[in-house]
């Protein structure tokens, strides 16, 4: 795996944690302190926190079937213009849809649909670019927040 | 990090019943609050209040135990409000729409109110 291309690139975390139930709040932790140093808005960085912890579920969850000894790589960077996380867990298949439609919750509330299924769109809601791939190996999200311009999510 | 799991108590007070949280509401936190709602739904009130003040993490599943607090409150014609969200967790509860079918409060009182009224 290579890191995005940037002239001005910096790494601001890189590390790995078990697939087991919970340690999502650890990622989200983790990756707000590393971008402490951004002075991110409030409102920017709970947003993010909260697309962290839903991905690295839906990788502990979906990717890896929460095996514990089947690790999720997060990967922080600090790019010219825009931050950026990238979520990688290990199942194959084909990588979840990137259209995160709003869930139909009066169909939930009917009992039509399963009250779940809120993951992918809470996501791609709180960030300016949610993008999704994978290879018969991994699975892989990356969250993007741009740092300046007029799309800023925060 | 330590798990901060769901705590939940239930009292009595004009107008309906609150459920005071404290913790996480996720994937750990569905046997607490199912119990909990349970409890005071038991006492027959026309309005169940979700107190949030000591609520510090909501995550995709415990917006789907909320939905089903939702549902089950909607089959037995009983409101449910909710208050003391954080700014974040009440922006979640509005892209979600979920505000849309439970009103949302700042505080215990402004939610007494509202039931008290109607």
């Amino acid at each position: 795996m290579t890191a995005p291309r940037s002239d001005a690139r910096r790494t601001l975390a890189e590390f790995s944690l078990p697939s087991e139930p919970g340690n999502e709040r650890r990622a989200m932790e983790r990756v707000a302190e590393a971008v402490s140093g951004l002075g991110l808005p409030e409102r920017t960085l709970e947003k993010l926190k909260t697309a962290v912890a839903e991905a690295t579920m839906n990788a502990m969850e979906h990717g890896n079937n929460y095996e514990p000894e089947i690790p999720v790589d997060i990967q922080v960077w600090h790019l010219e213009n825009c931050l950026l996380v990238r979520i990688v867990d290990r199942g194959g298949g084909p990588p979840p849809s990137p259209n995160a439609e709003l869930p139909d919750l009066e169909a939930k509330l009917e009992g039509v649909q399963t009250p779940r299924g809120w993951g992918l769109f809470l996501i791609r809601n709180m960030v300016d670019e949610m993008r999704v791939s994978g290879n018969p190996d991994h699975h892989t999200i990356e969250l993007v927040i741009y740092l300046k311009g007029d799309d800023d999510a925060g | 990090m330590p798990a901060n799991h769901l705590e939940a108590s239930v009292r009595r007070e004009p107008g309906g019943a609150v459920l005071d949280l404290r913790g996480e509401i996720n994937g750990f936190a569905e046997e607490t609050l199912s119990a909990a709602y349970d409890e005071a739904e038991a006492r027959g009130p026309d309005a169940i209040l979700l107190n949030f003040e000591g609520v510090d993490y909501i995550n995709s599943t415990g917006i789907a135990l909320i939905v089903g607090l939702l549902a089950r409150a909607r089959a037995s014609k009983r409101r449910l409000l909710a208050y003391g969200l954080s700014d974040h967790y009440v922006e979640i509860f509005e892209i979600t729409r979920l505000s849309d079918f439970l009103g949302v409060f700042p505080d215990e009182e402004s939610a007494l109110s509202e039931v008290s009224v109607s």
